[in-house]
């Protein structure tokens, strides 16, 4: 486990005390390689979420360990942590988390100037994504102007900024229409075949299965299923 | 640092409030500072007119409008102490001025010999280049209407006795609501009924060689009876007198200190409604891998653009208003550096209202960006 780039190790993680007490994970143990998109499914309450935020640095395993490019991350302090998220993961949401006063460009600028605060030419970069992604004509609107599908593109755009090599997206398609959603859909497909980044969809969307290399299904807080897609 | 402006111009009126509120805070601060100036120069403006390094009252005196008569020995005697190049007297009593046109006022008329000092207000002054008579009676420009003269020189009656107002000048307006007049010290003397040989105030120039403290410590053995102040001292204690013993300094500060407690809650209030209304933004910020010095600044430099905008707005509006102001209260004084020094605490009362709304943003989970 510790050698893999993306890992958790016999996780477990429970919310509550004493008879409130609800356990989320159960001793999971799951590995990510570099180059791939994983499917994680599972009904309301089976630990999706839980299982993104171990990953995404955001929580710490009550037992087990949490690797991310063979650091055990859950061994780090929560400034340590924050500098794990700040160069290597990136999230993207269900909905979507712009910051509502910017604009479009400045979000994504946002999101460089908070991974890269060194970079020259903020602006510059945070276009090239934005017209990579199809929004050159929406640069300078503030997120309320914008479609739900556009929205995300502008998420993923923000996410991208930095060029962290994990994303992980939580529901992405969940408020976006067919044709906006598949677009999505492919946008991320098209992060892992060309820049060989680490994507994890944590979704319902039955329309993940075919860009998704494997699929992990979650019951009651463990791995019920792993399947890799063919 | 984008994210702070645009977050609180995105509520422009929420964000005018606040700047009013700070605006509001400056002009008070401002203005009640320029009360306490005016007030505490006020206080001491003629023991600081003069060029006496030390001025001898009678015991328990505590300020210049509170003097009694001094024996004339006294001034006999301080003139013999060792450093003592020159004494001069000064008088102060309040008198019954009857205007051209017959009204009756009560003024406080102040005599002086001409040698208390170049600033000091007398007419009889010899190297005054300004031709008045040596019993002329002058009076501050401030006090015009009071005086209620058309036309200079102006007969008039002080005490019963006939005088002439022969000049205006500027600066000595009336403090205690009652108009300075001023004239030689033979003539006030006259006016008052006073001996002579007395005074209220002996002043003393002192020889440079001499140490001030020794020729002061001389002077108190033996005038044992009356107090020997050095100029300074009897300044400061005039101001401590009108400032914190009559509580007028005290109110005029308090209305200055509640003027930055207003602009302290409602810029808190403001910054910290704005703070929670984005907390789910800090918590994404958070989860983005912002440092938590990233996400403080934020915060900071919000309060700082109200306190900066609220600060340049309120002393705007405060220069016109001192200007106006002076026009009522002929002894307010903003001097240059008191508006610009309040830009200070105005920033730090911002500073100090977003520690709330800071310890908000900084405690915010980042793993709530998950929840719907």
């Amino acid at each position: 486990m510790p050698n893999d780039f993306l890992a958790v190790e016999g996780a477990s993680v429970s919310f509550g005390k004493a008879q409130a007490r609800v356990c989320a994970l159960r001793d999971v143990c799951l590995a990510f390689q570099p180059g791939t998109l994983s499917l994680v499914m599972g009904p309301s309450g089976s630990g999706k979420t839980t299982l993104l935020s171990l990953l995404g640095c955001l929580l710490s395993p009550d037992d087990g360990s949490v690797f991310v490019d063979g650091v055990a991350v859950n061994r780090l302090s929560e400034a340590e942590r924050t500098v794990v998220r700040q160069k290597k993961i990136s999230f993207i949401f269900q909905a979507f988390r712009l910051f509502h006063s910017l604009s479009a460009l400045d979000n994504v600028a946002l999101g460089l100037e908070i991974r890269d605060p060194a970079a020259s030419r903020r602006r510059e970069m945070a276009r090239d994504l934005l017209l990579q992604l199809g929004l050159g004509d929406k640069l300078h609107q503030e997120p309320n102007a914008l479609s739900p599908g556009e929205k995300q593109r502008v998420a993923i755009a923000r996410a991208l900024a930095g060029n962290p090599p994990i994303l992980l997206a939580d529901e992405p398609t969940a408020s976006l229409d067919a044709e906006a959603g598949r677009n999505i859909c492919q946008i991320l497909r098209g992060q892992v075949d060309e820049q060989g980044r680490t994507v994890i969809v944590v979704s319902h969307d039955p329309r993940w299965e075919r860009f998704a290399d494997r699929t992990i299904t979650l019951c009651d807080g463990r791995v019920e299923e792993e399947v890799a897609v063919p | 640092m984008k994210l702070a402006l645009q977050n609180i111009l995105h509520d422009r009126g929420r964000f005018s409030v606040t700047v009013l509120g700070v605006s509001f805070a400056v002009f008070l601060m401002v203005f009640q500072g320029s009360l306490l100036a005016g007030f505490l120069q006020a206080a001491s403006r003629l023991i600081d007119a003069s060029d006496a390094d030390i001025w001898i009252t009678a015991r328990g005196v505590q300020a210049f409008e509170f003097g009694t008569a001094l024996e004339s020995r006294v001034r006999e005697m301080a003139a013999g102490v060792p450093g003592v190049i020159e004494t001069g007297r000064v008088c102060m009593a309040f008198a019954v001025y009857r205007t051209p046109v017959g009204k009756q006022q009560v003024v406080a008329l102040v005599g002086a010999d001409p040698n208390v000092g170049k600033r000091f207000p007398v007419p009889d002054r010899p190297e005054s280049s300004d031709q008045m008579s040596p019993d002329a009676v002058l009076y501050d420009v401030s006090d015009r209407k009071q005086m209620e003269v058309e036309t200079l020189p102006a007969e008039v009656e002080i005490n019963r006795h006939r005088a002439i107002i022969e000049r205006e000048i500027q600066g000595y307006g009336a403090f205690l609501g009652v108009p300075f007049l001023f004239t030689s010290y033979r003539n006030a003397t006259r006016y008052m009924g006073f001996d002579s040989g007395e005074a209220m105030y002996i002043l003393l120039r002192t020889d440079k060689s001499y140490p001030l403290s020794q020729v002061q410590q001389r002077l108190r053995q033996r005038l044992p009876e009356v107090d020997v102040l050095t100029q300074k001292e009897f300044a400061h204690k005039s101001r401590m007198y009108w400032t914190m013993k009559t509580g007028a300094g005290g109110a005029i500060l308090t209305a200055a200190v509640l003027g930055f407690l207003i602009g302290l809650v409602v810029v808190s209030q403001t910054i910290y409604t704005n703070t929670v209304e984005n907390i789910e933004e800090y918590a994404t910020l958070k989860a983005m891998g912002a440092a938590q010095v990233f996400v403080a600044r934020i915060v900071l430099t919000q309060a700082l653009i109200c306190g900066l905008l609220g600060s340049i707005l309120g002393l705007l509006a405060v220069v016109p208003s001192i200007g106006y102001a002076k026009s009522l209260i002929p002894w307010i004084s903003a001097p240059w550096w008191l508006p610009c020094t309040m830009v200070v605490p105005s920033l730090a009362m911002c500073s100090l209202a977003s520690i709330v709304s800071v310890r908000s943003a900084l405690a915010v989970e980042p793993g709530r960006v998950f929840r719907a």
